[in-house]
């Protein structure tokens, strides 16, 4: 990249120096108008040396000085030491992003004119696009803001500070801002990269938007085998600017790798505020989860297994009679298989329970889907939910065609 | 139709030859891989490798993007490419360590100094050291060069004799390693670092452990007894255990003539 803006560099400013170089000549050696008058040499024999002067006004061919050359160099030494402090600063700047542009058949789509609410959602839309700037100036503090626009606005999804200590190879971080809650593997895997196009129904529910405001410290050791992840937060989300209970939340995950088989358990320790139908000022419920997951890449050359389950408890929606929270549940698995390095074919299985307490009204869904990686940035995904609602079981499966580019 | 399946078999096959190896990554090992390359492919005519530069930084990407078949490196992958990898492609890669590299450490032949140790190198790196004259040498300033940050070479320094410190503001950023040791050929106060195989009119600085410690240039004796003490393996990554062409072009490399290239190219075999 610098050698590149050196070269422009050197490119931009070699024709101006050849034009100084000319009035140089021009100013010192222009012939009188009587030797203007003699006759050009024959543009045919150019070649040849000729002791014709220039006529007035053409520049003289005289080779510059040495120091002539020296100052120049040095000149455009300056010129481009400038030019590489600022590739220099340019270069701490790193900016990444995706776009996903999808088509949604969903069974549930009736007709509706009132778009605010709309039953239909079977359309085109943009369903994330988003730009990551970071900034890095040293290795001990970055800067990183993530925006996401799409077809139903802009939204903030990553802004967060981290320091990271130089003492020891830990490499212990701290962040601050907003960013993802350190539960689980399927949260904190980019939507990028991930192989079906939502996150299973169970981290939607539990950790919507999958990202909060707080603090966090991370560290990664014992031989980059074992890593940690504890955080502060609001216990809110993102969704609203204000956090409604004055108690914060407790949410981290330990994770450790054998290789090709990574482990993890996650715990999350919270309270939320829900107007209840006896208090318009609202109760504190627990807001409680445990979980474990694991990712292993299998000796079936490209098989990758993944999977993670969730148990707690949850707080029940506004306005409810209940005192207290919920049990629930939810796991997911896949299986990816990899067929050379263009093609992937997916299955995912998850389940999500409302409410342990309540027999037969879990949700499941199967969701297999087909990835075509088109070159090395952008890929096809198709993809089909067929959702069984054990309570009732409406029409309610959804096939999702997307294209993602990512840089 | 027995004859047309066999027709097509036959315009399939060659193409299906065709298809080439690719191997991308570090600069350090761009001039070796070419060379190995060069020499299986004279014995070998159907399979065909191509060799290709960028950093080995570049290279894992492009394994982990499946753009290239072996990555080129001149570090150990790190744990967060190793993940994107598991996630990609269910594998955590597999390594081959092709030759040992001792990082050395170029000086212009008329500077006086002829031994660093490890601490003033990072000091001299890092800005704390700025005059030759405050290592043993003359009263002037030292003028750095390095290398982009998607170099394994740059990272092995920064990690191994900077203790992951940031480079100076000062260091000039070259690309390529055969840049580095030219513009210290023709700067008198210049240092630079990288693979013994470009040490070409410059010096090496003997390099101290720390003050007690004797300087120790690199060579193949020194590097492998493990008393120089910045050495490294060179790797060729690939996304699975190698099979097929593949395994036949790094057993290769790895047997007597392809480990004779390595020793030619000035690196050190790792048999």
């Amino acid at each position: 990249m610098k050698v590149k803006l050196l070269m422009i560099a050197l490119f931009v400013c070699l024709p101006m120096l050849a034009d100084d170089a000319q009035e140089f000549v021009a100013e010192s050696q222009t012939p009188p108008a009587a030797q203007a008058e003699q006759v050009p040499p024959d543009p045919e024999k150019t070649d040849e040396p000729s002791d014709v002067p220039p006529a007035e006004g053409e520049p003289a061919k005289e080779t510059p000085t040495l120091e002539e050359l020296a100052a120049r160099v040095e000149a455009l030494t300056e010129a481009l030491t400038e030019n590489r402090n600022t590739t220099d600063l340019l270069s701490k700047m790193k900016l990444s992003g995706y776009i996903q542009a999808q088509y949604v058949n969903d069974e549930r789509s009736l007709n509706e004119l009132n778009g605010a609410n709309t039953r239909n959602f079977d359309q085109f839309s943009i369903r994330r696009g988003r730009v990551k700037f970071t900034y890095q100036f040293l290795p001990t503090s970055k800067f990183v803001l993530q925006p996401d626009v799409t077809s139903s606005g802009v939204s903030l999804k990553d802004g967060y500070v981290e320091f990271t200590e130089p003492w020891t190879t830990w490499k212990h971080t701290l962040t601050a801002g907003q960013f993802n809650w350190p539960f689980g593997y399927e949260i904190m895997y980019s939507s990028s990269q991930r192989e079906v196009p939502e996150r299973s129904r169970v981290v939607r529910t539990l950790f919507p938007g999958e990202r909060d405001r707080g603090v966090m410290l991370s560290g990664l050791g014992l031989n980059e085998r074992f890593s940690y992840r504890v955080a502060i937060v609001n216990g809110t989300g993102t969704a609203q600017a204000f956090d409604a209970n004055k108690r914060k939340d407790v949410v981290g995950r330990i994770g450790y790798s054998f290789g090709a088989f990574d482990f993890g358990a996650s715990v999350y320790r919270g309270e939320d505020l829900v107007a209840t139908s006896t208090n318009a000022r609202g109760l504190e419920f627990d807001k409680e989860r445990t979980g474990i997951d694991f990712q292993w890449a299998t000796p079936v050359p490209g098989l990758g297994l993944r999977g993670e389950y969730i148990t707690g408890q949850q707080a029940p929606a506004s306005g409810t009679t209940r005192s207290e929270s919920q049990d629930v549940r939810g796991w997911y698995f896949y299986a990816i298989q990899n067929i050379g390095t263009r093609h992937q074919v997916v299955v995912r299985a998850d389940e999500y329970d409302p409410d342990t307490d309540i027999d037969n009204n879990a949700v499941r869904t199967i969701n297999p889907t087909y990835i075509f990686h088109w070159d090395s940035h952008s890929k096809v995904m198709f993809s089909y939910e067929f959702i069984r609602n054990q309570a009732s079981d409406p029409d309610d499966d959804v096939f999702t065609l997307r294209y993602q580019y990512a840089f | 139709m027995k004859k047309l399946i066999l027709l097509l078999a036959a315009l399939a096959l060659p193409l299906a030859a065709q298809k080439p190896i690719t191997v991308k990554g570090s600069d350090t090992m761009v001039i070796m891989n070419a060379r190995l390359a060069e020499a299986f492919m004279q014995k070998n005519p159907s399979i065909v490798i191509q060799v290709t530069g960028g950093g080995s930084g570049v290279g894992i990407a492009a394994l982990i993007n499946g753009t290239t078949d072996i990555a080129a490196a001149s570090r150990p992958i790190k744990t967060s490419e190793v993940d994107k990898l598991k996630a990609r492609f269910a594998t955590p890669g597999f390594a081959t360590p092709i030759a040992r590299d001792g990082l050395s450490v170029y000086l212009n032949e008329k500077n006086p100094v002829k031994e660093l140790t490890l601490a003033q190198l990072r000091d001299i790196y890092t800005g704390k050291i700025t005059n030759w004259k405050q290592v043993g040498g003359g009263d002037a300033a030292i003028i750095l060069y390095s290398r982009e940050n998607s170099s394994g070479t740059y990272t092995y320094f920064k990690d191994n004799v900077l203790m992951g410190k940031d480079f100076s503001p000062r260091a000039q950023t070259l690309q390529g390693t055969a840049a580095v040791v030219n513009a210290v050929a023709k700067d008198a106060n210049g240092i630079g670092y990288g693979g013994a195989a470009y040490a070409k009119g410059i010096r090496f600085a003997a390099v101290k452990k720390d003050d007690k410690s004797p300087g120790v240039l690199p060579s193949l004796e020194t590097v492998r007894n493990g008393s120089y003490p910045i050495s490294r393996f060179l790797y060729l990554y690939s996304r699975a255990k190698p099979s097929g062409a593949m395994k036949q072009f790094i057993d290769w490399a790895l047997g007597p003539e392809g480990q004779a290239i390595v020793t030619k190219v000035g690196y050190f075999p790792v048999k």
